[in-house]
């Protein structure tokens, strides 16, 4: 029996009432005194506007809880874009070192591992576009599989999954569904090393038969963009991007195959914290040292799962290109669409960072955060180094999302990290209620937007209002020196489950 | 009796009955409402059995919801009945439904997973409580 009548009193979802204290102006701290056990500082990023949407949830208190980690390095960090999640909120960020009994848990990464976006540019302009944009839009609805519930064309059988989770993007690159350059522009050229599909369960493999090329539902998306602003020039050169210019934006993650690995390895894990003695102030947070067996089997399949991510997204650019080609009655190739880049917001990986002047390899995680290297660094596509990664914040399907730069300050402050989109600050309860009497479809069309969305309740909960303006978030990390603004883009059109 | 709870960008179901097997039984009926919206389209056409293990009460029920959702993520099945039946060792479910047609069935959500935070089962004065939040 279904009671409609709203949540009952004690539930979790309450403010946050313990300890803020300003650092600067971006900078808010929970000192590791507010409560036993904390081995760290919580950091997190935010100014005086986002204040009372940060208060407003448990989001604060998770970043307390992950400062319980052993190993934990520096601080438990929050990105702007911070809300509740599980476990690690949405936004967290904390590197553990191994030598020091550090862990690695799968709450940090979240169910979705290697959820990420990549942007792909088009050589087409404004004014090409807009005439097509409703066929071009319906298209993509019709021939991009989203939504619950939908497979995609590319149907792999075990055997190629495995190799798919083991050789990433380059694994499609030899069958012809992906070129070198797509491989080259990717994060870590979509392929994680050290990837164990051996120990990535017959249940997960299942669950990702038929998922690699599907958007999935949810936050997931296929945005058609313009340019809207250039804010570095030379850095937008480097990217190949121009104000006018259209561009396609691509939100998804591991589908079953990745949610399935987080759930076993949570279960794998529930006896683990008890096994290393490791006391925690969350059951989400279930973790085992780095180097331990349960670590090293998290992390082997997790990035089999990551690596399925990147080979999702490449299918489904493959299918985005062929939809393009089919509108404009041209080649991709000669309608100029190539990858500007390809980069994860939920993932943990093993790097080399200056920790009080000693160099030392950390577990560092990010959930929903984005890794934001600076100018330089090795793990930088060759073809970007001299300028710095690519960053790709996507905001709300009616304002903007946002291409930034690593920045200069991110090694020092977020371990080379920065946000990843603008974050949510209505619950869905309260988006699909704000919704009742509207067309959020309608309301976007008159903004300029052509939306589709496969569910009933998809628009209603992904409308803009329920995310944070990504102005804001994004202003906050550029002030820090986490990633700076190159330029921001507008949405035209959307595909969403 | 079940409710969709407020969670900012997931949902949470919150539980209470009158024992634990039928605690159990409404919160397949719950997740159920989160995956396909209005349980009524959902016709009894098919049954399905369900072991689980397991003593821990908050562990039996995030693995029987877990079950659930693997079912409609691998197999397509939705269901409209639970039986649930339970003792010291886990409990053994019937589950009536059918398989998900795209022509009948309207859905409201992907679940990705049914998580362990918050997650809390209880014996209360009146029966059981549980809550538990989903993925979305």
């Amino acid at each position: 029996m279904r009671d409609e009548t709203g949540p009952p009193s004690g539930t979790p979802a309450r403010p946050y009432e313990g300890p803020l204290e300003r650092v600067d102006d971006c900078t808010w701290r929970i000192p590791k005194s507010y409560r036993p056990g904390m081995h760290v500082d919580g950091l997190i990023f935010a100014d005086e506007r986002l204040l009372p949407q940060l208060r407003s949830d448990r989001a604060p208190e998770q970043v307390a809880n992950v400062a319980f980690l052993p190993g934990i390095q520096r601080a438990s960090l929050a990105m702007p874009d911070i809300h509740w999640g599980y476990g690690f909120c949405i936004g967290g960020v904390c590197a553990t070192d191994p030598k020091a009994g550090g862990v690695v848990s799968p709450g940090g990464v979240g169910y979705d591992i290697n959820c990420g976006v990549r942007l792909v540019r088009t050589d087409l302009a404004l004014d090409e576009v807009r005439p097509q944009l409703v066929p071009l839009v319906n298209q993509l609805l019709r021939d991009v599989p989203v939504g619950v519930g939908q497979g995609g064309p590319y149907v792999f059988t075990p055997a190629e999954l495995r190799r798919l989770m083991a050789e990433g993007v380059p694994f499609l690159r030899d069958r012809g569904l992906a070129t070198a350059d797509d491989v080259a522009c990717a994060e870590a050229e979509g392929r994680i090393a050290d990837a164990e599909p051996g120990l990535v369960s017959d249940r997960a493999i299942a669950r990702g038969a038929d998922q690699c090329g599907t958007v999935g539902a949810g936050n997931h998306f296929i945005e058609v963009q313009v340019v809207d602003r250039v804010e570095d020039a030379r850095a937008a050169a480097a990217f190949g991007l121009r104000a006018g210019q259209i561009c396609v934006l691509i939100h998804s993650g591991s589908r079953g195959l990745g949610y399935q690995v987080c759930d076993d390895a949570l279960r794998t894990l529930r006896d683990a914290p008890a096994k290393y003695g490791i006391a925690l102030p969350d059951r989400q947070l279930a973790c085992a040292p780095v180097e331990s067996p349960e670590g090293r089997h998290y992390l082997g399949a997790m990035r089999a799962a990551a690596n399925y991510a990147f080979c999702n997204r490449q299918l489904l650019m493959w299918q985005v290109r062929e939809v393009f080609a089919r509108i404009f009655g041209r080649s991709w190739e000669s309608l100029g669409m190539t990858l500007l880049y390809d980069v994860a917001h939920n993932m943990a990986k093993l790097e080399r960072h200056d920790v009080e002047g000693v160099a030392k390899e950390v577990c560092v995680h990010r959930k929903g955060a984005t890794r934001a290297f600076p100018a330089g660094h090795p793990d930088v596509p060759a073809r970007y180094r001299a300028i710095g990664q690519p960053v790709i914040i996507p905001g709300d399907m009616g304002r903007a999302s946002w291409v930034l730069l690593g920045g200069p300050r991110s090694l020092e402050r977020s371990w080379g990290t920065t946000c990843h989109g603008a974050g949510r600050c209505m619950s869905r309860t309260a988006a699909t209620r704000a919704a009742r009497g509207r067309s959020i479809r309608h309301e976007l069309e008159l903004g300029g937007v052509v939306a589709r969305c496969r569910s009933r309740e998809g628009l209603a909960e992904e409308q803009p209002a329920a995310y944070k303006d990504v102005d804001v978030v994004v202003d906050v990390v550029h002030r820090a020196g986490l990633s700076t603004k190159v330029a921001r883009l507008k949405p035209l059109g959307v595909i969403k489950g | 009796m079940y409710t969709i709870h407020e969670h900012t960008a997931d949902l949470g179901i919150h539980v209470t009955a009158s024992s634990l097997a039928a605690l159990l039984a409404d919160a397949a009926h719950g997740l159920t409402a989160v995956i396909a919206g209005d349980a009524g389209q959902i016709r009894s056409l098919t049954a399905e059995t369900f072991d689980v293990s397991g003593s821990d009460p908050a562990w039996l029920l995030r693995d029987w919801a877990a079950e659930v959702l693997a079912a409609f993520d691998l197999r397509r099945m939705l269901f409209r009945e639970f039986d649930v039946k339970v003792d010291d060792t886990g409990l053994r479910a019937i589950a009536r439904g059918e398989r998900y047609d795209p022509a009948r069935h309207v859905l409201a959500h992907e679940v990705k997973a049914i998580t362990q935070h918050e997650l809390l089962v209880r014996p209360i004065e009146a029966g059981w409580e549980a809550f538990f939040i989903v993925d979305i």
